[in-house]
């Protein structure tokens, strides 16, 4: 079930699967929002126009636009104990 | 003593870079181009066992692959294009973020220069149950690692001890083509598959963190967000970005009231003096007329920009200005500006100049030079005392317009005609423009931070040191060339003025200097000029001596009050002086008063708009590189406020 981070409802945690290929993806690849990275949606701006995210361990504002180029997998809790990274 | 080695510091914007360089090189730092360039960097010393080392503050980046001005020039600075290639590096990584941090190191390190590195927020890190074990990080990355808090710490030894020998990093990268890649790059060569090695480089960072920190789970608690949760509020956001505002200009205007009187105060009591000591003649004219009124005219305006400054700084320090970049965005972006233009327009309240520089990190050329190009229309501090003298004139202090007071109303008008303007020439030249750069707002939202008072003092002073130097010479030519033309003219007419001056002033000898100065004024190239000017400029109510003001406030606008009280004789010391001169003042033809409300209106709008001022017109041209924009500026911005000036001007003689 795979969906981009501008889906994400507010507090919902995703890991960003991989980034859609175009403009800004080398932008936000040195952003951090690289494969396996953790992300939370935070809060936005009037209309949603820009969302905030922690993206590891930090916060990133981003257009709507932008982080429709993010793609993401909806966290579901691991069975396994987590990967210590 | 020359320094032993030159060292730069790189790293992330928001990772204590600038408070490790204040707490290293103290009260050494001064703001310098960085060689070559036009880029603007901190620069100071520090020494080590009697050793002097140079070391260069570098704007924060986070790739070496960057497309805004600020960040190529800092890249072509490490890459030594331009000049002087800084013999080592003083990486700094912010140790709550490591895994981003280390990107722009491994980028960095594949430039084969020295590099010792310094690892700031420890106490974040631990706070987010990140631990960093020191050994093995520098075994990774090769070069000597420390950790170091500049907000608290203050003694540095430990990070001089590092830099003693900083070492060439270990490559963990797979990129071998790095530095003619750069080179392609800031051609504006597009350079195939960089986010695959972005990608590529995340995979050997992650394994290098896996070697070197242990997670510690702990629960995230966060003020930051709290406090984002009301300032990006989609109403209570606005309104505190609103109060934030008004406290500002509140604190710029009642702050600096006083120091400016006692600048104004102190360049009197000099001129005075120098009248008392030298012989009364030209020289002594040309010192206090010419020289020292130049001089005036810049400092005067020294305490605003400086409280302008830290104040904006402070906001800046703490990390609200990107939240205010957040909010607003939505409605920059539809006039064709961008989030990040918010911050030099409202710099643009203080001085247009800096401003105009700030733009620097907007990253589509398109949002940057029309976020340039409008900032003049914000009202500069500059513009304050003009429009005040004239609301002063035409306005009784105690006049009430319904429930507004009215002087405070046609002051805020003015600003808000100044603003209105901005964004829809805004939204036209985007509208004119078809083809549109990518637009992009990507940006980092940092943790809230108390801001460090010393740090935002400091760079306050430094931008007002450069402020002084790069207006202050422009100022002060012009100011003597007016000196020059308002004290000579065709030698026909002075000799007459003269002639005149000597049997009205035989009547009336009370004010018999008064008379003579204004004659000699009238026969003066600046009068010709004056009176040459004056069919065009009556359509907007103002009469010659008003055309004479227009001029010389070319320079800079301030001077217009300045050029009024000359051209009234009034004492400087007494403001209220001019004031009810300029109300005396009849129209012959309508026996009104000349300089009404009509003309203060008229006058206003006309300042509002026009771009007279030159430093704000070299800067663009610099920033801009051509001397198209400052051209096209001037005529339009000068066009606009002629026929604003003519339509209110009218407008409100039919209404009066």
């Amino acid at each position: 079930m795979e969906a981009t981070a501008d889906l994400l409802l507010q507090g919902e945690k995703a890991k960003i699967t991989g980034l859609e290929d175009g403009q800004f993806s080398q932008k936000l690849a040195e952003m951090g929002c690289v494969p396996g990275t953790e992300i939370i949606r935070l809060y936005q701006s009037s209309r949603g126009s820009c969302i905030a995210y922690r993206i590891d361990t930090y916060l990133l504002g981003l257009r709507k636009e932008e982080a429709r180029m993010i793609k993401v997998m909806p966290f579901v809790p691991d069975p396994l104990p987590e990967n210590t990274v | 003593m020359k320094a032993t080695r030159s060292f730069s510091m790189v790293g992330n914007p928001n990772c204590g870079k600038s408070n490790l360089f204040n707490r290293l090189t103290g009260l050494t730092q001064k703001i310098s181009n960085l060689p070559g360039t036009t880029v603007e960097a901190c620069s100071g010393s520090f020494s080590i066992d009697k050793e002097k080392y140079s070391i260069q503050d570098l704007p924060g980046i986070y790739s070496l692959f960057t497309k805004t001005e600020d960040e190529r020039l800092v890249v072509e600075h490490l890459i030594g294009k331009g000049a002087n290639k800084p013999d080592a590096i003083l990486f700094v990584i912010d140790a709550s973020n490591l895994r981003r941090n280390l990107l722009l190191f491994s980028q960095v390190s594949e430039l084969g220069i020295p590099t010792a590195c310094v690892l700031t927020m420890e106490d974040t890190a631990i706070r987010r149950g990140i631990e960093i074990k020191l050994p093995e990080l520098e075994m990774a990355l090769g070069v000597p690692c420390v950790f170091f808090n500049p907000r608290k710490e203050k003694n540095t030894d430990t990070v001089r001890e590092i830099l003693k020998q900083p070492r060439a990093p270990k490559l963990f990268g797979s990129d071998t083509d790095l530095l003619n890649r750069l080179l392609l790059y800031s051609k504006g060569k597009t350079i195939a598959g960089l986010s695959e090695e972005t990608l590529r480089r995340y995979i050997d960072i992650e394994k290098i963190i896996k070697q070197t920190t242990i997670k510690h789970p702990v629960g995230v608690k966060s003020l930051t967000l709290k406090i984002d949760r009301w300032v990006t509020h989609k109403i209570g956001g606005y309104a505190i970005f609103g109060i934030i505002m008004m406290a500002l200009f509140q604190g710029v205007f009642s702050l600096a009231t006083k120091p400016m009187e006692w600048i104004t105060n102190c360049f009197h009591w000099i001129s005075r003096g120098i009248e008392d000591i030298l012989p009364a003649g030209m020289v002594s004219n040309f010192i206090t007329h010419g020289l020292l009124v130049g001089l005036e005219g810049v400092l005067v305006f020294v305490p605003q920009i400086f409280i302008l400054f830290f104040l904006i700084g402070l906001l800046e320090d703490t990390g609200y200005m990107v939240r205010a970049s957040f909010i607003t965005d939505r409605l920059m972006q539809k006039v064709g500006l961008n989030g990040r233009s918010i911050i030099p327009m409202v710099g643009g309240f203080a001085c247009a100049i800096p401003s105009i520089m700030a733009t620097r990190n907007i990253k589509s050329k398109s949002e940057r030079l029309a976020t340039m190009l409008i900032i003049p229309l914000m009202s500069c501090s500059a513009r304050l005392p003009v429009y005040v003298l004239l609301v002063s004139v035409a306005i009784p202090f105690k006049q009430f317009w319904g429930p507004f007071h009215a002087q405070s109303l046609v002051i805020t008008s003015a600003y808000m005609s100044g603003i209105t303007l901005a964004l829809l020439l805004a939204l036209a030249f985007r509208l004119l423009k078809r083809k549109q750069t990518q637009s992009e707002f990507i940006l980092e939202l940092p943790t809230y931070q108390k801001p460090r008072l010393q740090t935002v003092l400091q760079q306050a002073w430094l931008k007002c040191v450069s402020f002084i130097s790069e207006a202050g010479k422009v100022i002060i030519v012009i100011s003597m060339i007016l000196w020059f033309l308002s004290n000579f003219g065709p030698s026909e007419s002075m000799k007459r003025a003269k002639d005149e001056g000597a049997i009205l002033s035989q009547l009336d000898s009370n004010h018999a200097s008064e008379i003579c100065t204004n004659l000699r004024l009238e026969a003066s190239y600046a009068g010709h000029l004056g009176k040459f000017m004056e069919p065009a400029i009556e359509p907007l109510g103002y009469d010659w001596k008003t055309g004479i003001a227009l001029i010389t406030s070319f320079a800079a606008r301030e001077v217009f009050v300045g050029t009024m009280a000359t051209l009234f004789q009034s004492d400087k010391d007494k403001p209220s002086g001019i004031i009810e001169k300029m109300q005396a003042e009849k129209n012959p033809s309508t026996g009104k008063p000349l300089y009404g409300l009509p003309y203060a209106l008229s006058l206003i709008i006309f300042y509002a708009f026009a771009l007279q001022c030159m430093s704000t017109m070299a800067v663009i041209k610099r920033e801009t590189e051509s001397w198209k924009w400052p051209i096209v500026l001037f005529f339009a911005y000068g066009l606009i406020a002629y026929l604003g000036a003519y339509f209110v001007f009218q407008l409100s003689t039919l209404i009066q």
